[in-house]
């Protein structure tokens, strides 16, 4: 058997710096919004030809004078157009100069939206985050509100929610710098990602305390609560990493293949999901066992 | 019935459910069958914009000149104009509703498959235009008198006989047609048509050419009258005969001048619908009470009202709307009141179509658009390719991952995975039969393969579970019985908090988180069923007391 919960001390300093850090990102960098949060358009261009350079783009639309214009080639000989402006007008005077210039260009993709949509966008996150943390914090006391020795049923649910905040935390950090490095953007499909990480953060979690609900319960009194823990740990370490490894398997299989509208969707999922697996190992129980140990000392 | 025969049925019952939604899900199968792959290849899943391409919009309703009441009438009003000019447009099941974000009224336009996304765009923003029209007639100052109009076909025909007497004494028929034929069809030809079947021309130019003993090349020595004006006519050549008959002929045409024909037409009177105060069904109070259209106007429509009925009485006028004539009564008299009655035969339900009607284009909410999606085709269905793909590849390294780590186990619960992903493909198939259509785009594509990935957790959990018994020292089948009972709790309540943020979701997201999370749901709804009672079902029947001594076929090394 693996004494899991002796190595508490690295995971916590290990997870601590990463959670550290990710805060770090985030305030010096922040992240980088797309429109669906700052308004603007989005407009996928496709060359007939090769894709023209930046400057050259940026030279044909100088005289519309677009705020925060910036121009990213994708592939297939396309290129990613985005400006802060929100009207509907202005986009069709975007196209009409680039096909002047380059005949035989098509436009892909237009995608703009209002600032008083994007608002809205931004506050009904909020918002879906807020209820899903409250939705699982209630849910996760009522399922182990009949275990409260030695260790109160709340705490269960405080030591799944660091281990998802956590989680969340590390992922949000990873984008603050991808977003600062790669200019790459979250938007609404981020925010589902980030959902669904607690979903699935929690739901790995809560394997583990079943286990040790179910053997605190059936358990002899002479076991200790953190020898307990330690073995529901090892009891249930192969299943959590092989779920991880399935989700996994196929998170990769769409960052690979999935071509590029969900790249970063499932990128986002990618990482929350492995770090996911790895504090409802090494941070969630061991939570619970310095919560008691605090309480006996 | 014995346990055993229980067993069976169920075996039964979940190879019937395998086939059939395979079937569903995969009917090229059996493309080679066609009755059956006509049947099964019926459900179609139904595509998002963003896979079949399309344009997603949203309208911004400024109601602020509106009373609170009557909002939503008006947006009703609006959508109902934007329904029908989308239907004019042509395109294939448009989706078109309303929908309040706080206190803003939106209107939200989904096209699949459009073409041109701009000119749909124009379509919808043309705000509703009703106008009045009177008549006018074109042409009724060219009238010429009728001594003069004699007298000008007296001298054509003087024409036509000096042309005709210069031609048979023998003058260059060409060259006469050239200078004075008024066929523009046959003039600078010399005259000449080439073979045309008999029965195209008129009956008395055909009579000469076949009836009058005319030899090739000769020419007719009179004047040949029609409709059209003078002929001098040429028969040039005849080939076959009666009914199939056809002939080369050439002629010089001396034109008659008629009358033109005076043309009517509506032209605009500057009474549009935003002098429409309001429009309403009544009926006749005398008689048969037949539907009739009342109409009040504002004071400016009114005194227009006024001045076009006076100038126009026993004459027709036309009410348009969007260009298109709505209808066209004839004044009576003059109407000074503002109020007008448009009689017609309505039925009921047209009378109360045409106010509507009215009322829409006297009511036009401005609506203006502040966020739109638009994909193109292509890249939709390139799209669609790749994550098909990534989806065909996550499942196979699941299926494979399984069956290496729990060789027998996995290999039953790759069969549940199958039978999973075929049930998923049959349940968004068959949504389209109910109200609770579910639309596939992207991101539910992307959930259905994450789902897949979860879905063996519950797999993962029993038979980790059922190892573990086993080492205890229990039978296999003893092992396997315990897994799925002590698994349970940790598939119900993990699954658990997957719903709730997938429900989460659903509720607070708009386009492509629903479409995540709706397949999420039902993913891991769907798999909690088939990685339990299917895998289970299948587990018993095919498990029995043989296994007990071949451990390595569930993954456990002596």
């Amino acid at each position: 058997m693996l004494n899991i919960i002796s190595k508490t001390k690295y995971a916590y300093v290990f997870s601590g710096a990463l959670t550290l850090l990710s805060l770090v990102f985030l305030s010096i960098w922040g992240l980088k919004f797309g429109i669906d949060f700052t308004g603007g358009t989005l407009m996928e261009i496709k060359f007939a030809e090769s894709v023209p350079a930046n400057q050259e783009v940026e030279e044909t639309l100088r005289d519309l004078n677009l705020g925060s214009l910036t121009l990213q080639p994708s592939t297939n000989n396309s290129m990613l157009v985005r400006y802060a402006s929100e009207d509907d007008g202005v986009n069709q005077t975007v196209f009409q100069k680039l096909s002047e210039k380059y005949p035989g260009a098509q436009q892909l993709r237009v995608d703009f939206i209002n600032s008083a949509v994007s608002g809205e966008l931004k506050k009904k996150s909020w918002y879906s985050v807020i209820a899903a943390v409250i939705g699982i914090m209630s849910y996760i006391a009522w399922a182990f509100r009949k275990v409260s020795r030695p260790v109160e049923s709340w705490k269960y649910g405080v030591g799944a929610v660091v281990a998802l905040i956590h989680d969340v935390l590390i992922t949000v950090g990873m984008f603050s710098v991808l977003g600062n490095f790669y200019g790459i953007e979250v938007g609404i499909p981020f925010v589902a990602a980030l959902l669904t990480i607690l979903g699935f953060s929690v739901h790995d979690t809560i394997v583990v305390y079943d286990r040790t609900r179910e053997n605190l319960l059936k358990g002899s009194s002479k076991e200790k609560f953190p020898d307990v823990v330690n073995r529901s740990l090892n009891e249930t370490l192969v299943r959590s990493i092989n779920t991880s490894l399935t989700v996994i398997i196929t998170l990769l299989s769409i960052y690979i293949f999935g071509g590029e509208s969900i790249k970063y969707f499932s990128l986002a999922l990618l990482v929350g999901v492995t770090f996911g697996t790895y504090s409802s190992i090494f941070i969630a129980s061991a939570l619970l066992v310095t919560s008691y140990n605090l309480q006996k000392s | 019935m014995s346990i055993r025969q229980k067993l069976r049925l169920k075996f039964i019952a979940v190879i019937f459910l395998a086939l059939v939604s395979g079937l569903i899900a995969y009917p090229e199968a059996v493309s080679k069958i066609p009755p059956l792959f006509d049947f099964f290849s019926k459900p179609k899943i139904n595509l998002g914009l963003d896979i079949q391409g399309g344009i997603h919009m949203e309208y911004q309703a400024d109601v602020s000149e509106i009373e609170s009441a009557k909002i939503p009438e008006a947006m009703q009003a609006v959508q109902d104009v934007v329904e029908r000019r989308v239907n004019a447009f042509g395109v294939a099941e448009p989706t078109i509703y309303t929908t309040r974000s706080g206190n803003d009224q939106r209107l939200i336009v989904e096209l699949a498959g459009v073409k041109d996304i701009e000119e749909a765009k124009n379509l919808i923003k043309e705000t509703p235009f009703l106008e009045f029209r009177e008549e006018t007639t074109i042409g009724a100052e060219q009238q010429i008198p009728e001594d003069v109009l004699s007298s000008m076909n007296e001298e054509a025909k003087k024409k036509a006989e000096d042309i005709l007497k210069r031609a048979l004494a023998g003058e260059d028929f060409a060259a006469l047609a050239r200078e004075n034929s008024e066929d523009p069809g046959s003039k600078d030809n010399g005259g000449e048509y080439d073979f045309i079947p008999r029965g195209s021309f008129v009956p008395e130019y055909e009579d000469v050419v076949f009836n009058k003993g005319l030899q090739n090349g000769q020419i007719y020595p009179e004047l040949v009258e029609t409709t059209f004006g003078w002929h001098i006519i040429k028969r040039i050549e005849i080939r076959g005969d009666g009914d199939s008959a056809e002939f080369k002929s050439a002629h010089i045409l001396i034109a008659k001048k008629t009358q033109p024909q005076p043309q009517i037409d509506f032209s605009p009177t500057g009474l549009s619908g935003k002098n429409l105060e309001s429009a309403s069904v009544v009926f006749q109070s005398q008689g048969l009470s037949e539907p009739q259209v009342s109409l009040k106007f504002d004071e400016e429509g009114t005194k227009l009202f006024a001045e076009i009925t006076k100038r126009n009485v026993g004459k027709r006028v036309a009410i348009y709307l969007d260009n298109q004539v709505i209808s066209a009564p004839t004044v009576q008299n003059e109407i000074t009141n503002g109020e007008a009655v448009i009689t017609g035969n309505f039925t009921i339900d047209e009378a109360n179509d045409l106010v509507k009607r009215l009322n829409e284009g006297a009511l036009p909410v401005p609506i203006t658009l502040v966020s739109q999606q638009s994909v193109e085709a292509s890249l939709g269905q390139a799209s669609l390719e790749k994550s098909l793909k990534a989806g065909i590849i996550g499942l196979v390294a699941v299926l494979v991952f399984m069956i290496v780590y729990y060789r027998l186990l996995g290999l039953i619960a790759s069969a549940a995975l199958l039978i999973y992903a075929a049930l998923m493909v049959t349940i968004f198939k068959l949504s389209g039969y109910t109200p609770w259509s579910i639309t596939l785009t992207l991101p539910g594509i992307a959930g259905f393969i994450l789902s897949i990935g979860m879905a063996v957790d519950a797999n993962i959990l029993i038979f980790e579970r059922t190892k573990e018994e086993v080492k205890k020292g229990r039978t296999v089948l003893g092992a396997i019985e315990e897994g799925f009972k002590r698994a349970w709790t940790s598939i119900r309540d993990g699954n658990v908090s997957s719903i709730i943020t997938a429900i989460i979701l659903i509720i607070f997201g708009t386009g492509f988180v629903k479409g995540f999370a709706v397949t999420l749901l039902i993913g891991v709804l769907l798999s909690m069923f088939t990685a339990v009672t299917i895998t289970r079902t299948i587990l018993r029947f095919v498990m029995g007391e043989w296994v007990e001594n071949k451990l390595c076929l569930i993954g456990i090394k002596k």
